[in-house]
């Protein structure tokens, strides 16, 4: 029996595959797709840290190479080849302390991510509320705050990092007192959030500036809507994808920035387990034992890695016009 | 063009001026204790009171400012802490009490080797940047196009001491393909200097070429779909010539002011790559400034690196202005 095509018919069974949801566009797009099970994998290693520690049967503190005589030789290095690497210590143990490396990875998962997470949340909400009130408000306030972001800007990241991580915590520690773990935290989100905001405010100012003019805000305006109702209903969910894109990204830039603050000894210290700290310490002894390096230089590499294709994918599945 | 160079001189006057204030007030204002973080965890009470002294603590935070500008445009005198008087020349940008030098002076003797890692950075991240990015968009979409985007995103995500430090023990260590990264002065020996500073230089460059690659590559597709491309590509002109003559100036504004803000930076000092190949240059000064708590040496680093960046991106902004006559006109 032939099927009869009626003009008023139901719509059909089978959704149009034109226009799938954006989540949908993300999970078709194989990389995208990928990237997300990275990035889950690593957030789900971060919350099972210790129930794994458990599992394994090791935690992150403990010196076992200078407790169990035979790992370490006498010059601090793991006695077995590739670090030390064995069914005790599948990822060996690290060289000195004779810590396991593997639970220490693991928790400096959870270091990184805190980090990040929370200056992304800082920083993403900051940009949106001066971002969205200066494009809005436009006149002085408009030029002032270019005035603002060109001058902070001028300053190099990384050097500003690096200088005002001391500054801010000579202010929040008292001299020679004992910094609690927490504040270490605390220094560095408050570091990241104090010019990360800049870039996400700037780039919605120019976009609410333009959305100011169209007429639906206009139409708004006219039926007799207050400020706050055209901000909060009108502006922000045509920013929406911008605002998700943007925090996406902003994960990748603060892991690899606290990595490099702990790197360079400014960032997060002894005993708190910390990726950047790793590899500045397997950069010391990489000649003699280059496996305690490749660990978490392989690990930071792969998540940052797996983070930026993620962005991508989401600024794609979110924008189909911005082409590959 | 010279109304708008003009002002566009102005504007980063004014933005160094306000560069200045915020670095004063970030680092002179802000710690708890600025003699304190002055003079460094081994001065005793006594040498503190006298930077308290001689940096002019007790007076009025603006005269504060107004002396430490007087002191980068005029030069000025500064006491020491064992009681001496230096005259710190202008440009004067505070002495270091810990190094018992004046801050510029210290900071010039490490410039060279900035200077020199990063013309070389530059260099090969002009070629590789522009190279990835031109033929990713020449091939846009094929598999050469998802190769090079792959590669370059491996550049984006890579952080510069890990790949620092596995490139030094493959290319170093193990072959000894290259020399181990030093820095000789060119003047003495030219081959030297540019074999000791060549990883560092590909390493950096490369790292630094992925935003540029990723950058060029879009305004180049951008640019490739204009109108005024398609009608030299109708009237005959081949593709390869078409694109070098008239998409590549279209799509060069952009490209252009990202090269001034990377060159700036730059100057400003290489922290990490410094570090990681032992190069004595001015971002590895102002790390070990930080970790030895020398804030008058840390406060004249920030501000020679934004000092750089105002004046590069300026630059950058003037040689956009001379490709478009649309930006310097508006």
């Amino acid at each position: 029996m032939a099927v009869v095509e009626t003009a008023a018919g139901p719509a059909p069974a089978v959704p149009a595959p034109a226009a799938p949801r954006p989540l949908g566009r993300l999970l078709r797009d194989r990389v995208g797709a990928a990237a997300l099970a990275v990035v889950l994998l690593f957030l789900l290693l971060a919350l099972a840290a210790p129930l794994i520690a458990a599992l394994y049967g090791k935690n992150p503190a403990e010196h076992y190479g200078q407790n169990t005589p035979g790992l370490l030789s006498d010059g601090g290095l793991p006695v077995l080849p590739n670090g030390g690497i064995s069914g005790d210590f599948w990822f060996g143990l690290e060289p000195g302390l004779g810590r396991d490396v593997l639970t220490q990875l693991l928790y400096g998962i959870r270091t990184s991510l805190l980090i990040a997470f929370a200056s992304a949340a800082v920083t993403t909400t900051l940009g949106v509320l001066a971002g969205v009130a200066v494009g809005y408000l436009g006149g002085i306030t408009d030029r002032l705050f270019g005035f603002l972001a060109n001058v902070l800007l001028a300053f190099p990241t990384l050097l500003l990092l690096l200088a005002l991580s001391p500054v801010v915590q000579s202010r929040l520690v008292d001299p020679g007192a004992a910094e609690p773990e927490w504040m270490q935290f605390l220094v560095l989100i408050l570091v990241f959030s104090a010019f990360g905001w800049i870039p996400l405010a700037l780039s919605l100012r120019a976009t609410v500036r333009s959305l100011r003019e169209r007429d639906f805000v206009q139409s708004a305006r006219a039926q007799g809507a207050g400020r706050f109702h055209v901000v909060v209903h009108e502006l922000l969910p045509n920013v929406r994808s911008q605002l998700l894109v943007h925090a996406t990204m902003a994960v990748p830039t603060f892991v690899a920035s606290e990595a490099v603050l702990s790197f360079l000894g400014v960032g997060i210290t002894e005993p708190i387990p910390d990726w950047g700290r790793m590899i500045s310490r397997g950069s010391e002894v990489f000649q003699a034992d280059p496996t305690y390096m490749v660990f978490p230089g392989v690990a930071l590499l792969l998540f940052v890695l797996a983070f930026n294709l993620l962005g991508d994918a989401v600024r794609d599945a979110l924008d189909p016009r911005a082409g590959r | 063009m010279l109304s708008f160079a003009l002002r566009r001189t102005l504007q980063a006057l004014a933005v160094l001026v306000a560069v200045s204030a915020a670095a004063f007030a970030l680092f002179y204002a802000a710690p708890a204790d600025p003699a304190r973080a002055a003079c460094g965890p081994r001065c005793d009470n006594g040498q503190v009171a006298a930077v308290r002294q001689s940096m002019g603590l007790d007076q009025p935070l603006l005269t504060q400012y107004t002396d430490y500008l007087a002191g980068v445009v005029t030069g000025r005198d500064i006491g020491d802490v064992d009681g001496s008087v230096i005259h710190c020349d202008a440009p004067c940008l505070g002495y270091s009490y810990r190094l018992h030098q004046p801050v510029t002076e210290a900071l010039v003797d490490h410039l060279p080797v900035t200077f020199s890692l990063a013309a070389g950075a530059l260099a090969v991240l002009l070629v590789l940047g522009l190279g990835t990015g031109f033929v990713s968009a020449l091939r846009h979409g094929g598999r050469t196009d998802r190769l090079l985007s792959g590669f370059t995103l491996v550049g984006a995500s890579v952080q510069i001491y890990f790949l620092g430090y596995v490139a030094q023990w493959a290319l170093v260590y193990s072959t000894g393909l290259l020399p181990l990264p030093s820095y000789t002065p060119p003047a003495e020996d030219l081959a030297a200097w540019a074999g000791g500073m060549l990883l560092p230089w590909l390493v950096l460059g490369f790292v630094n070429s992925a935003v540029f690659a990723r950058l060029s590559r879009s305004q180049l597709l951008e640019t490739m779909n204009e109108e005024y491309v398609r009608t030299a590509r109708g009237k005959g002109l081949g593709r390869l010539r078409a694109h070098l003559k008239y998409t590549s100036r279209g799509a060069a504004g952009p490209l252009v002011q990202l090269l001034g803000l990377e060159t700036g930076a730059l100057l400003g000092g290489a922290v990490i790559t410094e570090t990681v190949f032992g190069l004595n240059g001015v971002g590895r000064f102002t790390a070990e400034a930080v970790s030895g708590q020398d804030l008058p040496a840390v406060v004249g680093a920030v501000l020679l690196a934004a000092c750089f960046v105002v004046l590069f991106v300026a630059l950058a902004d003037l040689v956009v202005a001379w490709l478009d006559p649309r930006i310097r006109l508006s």
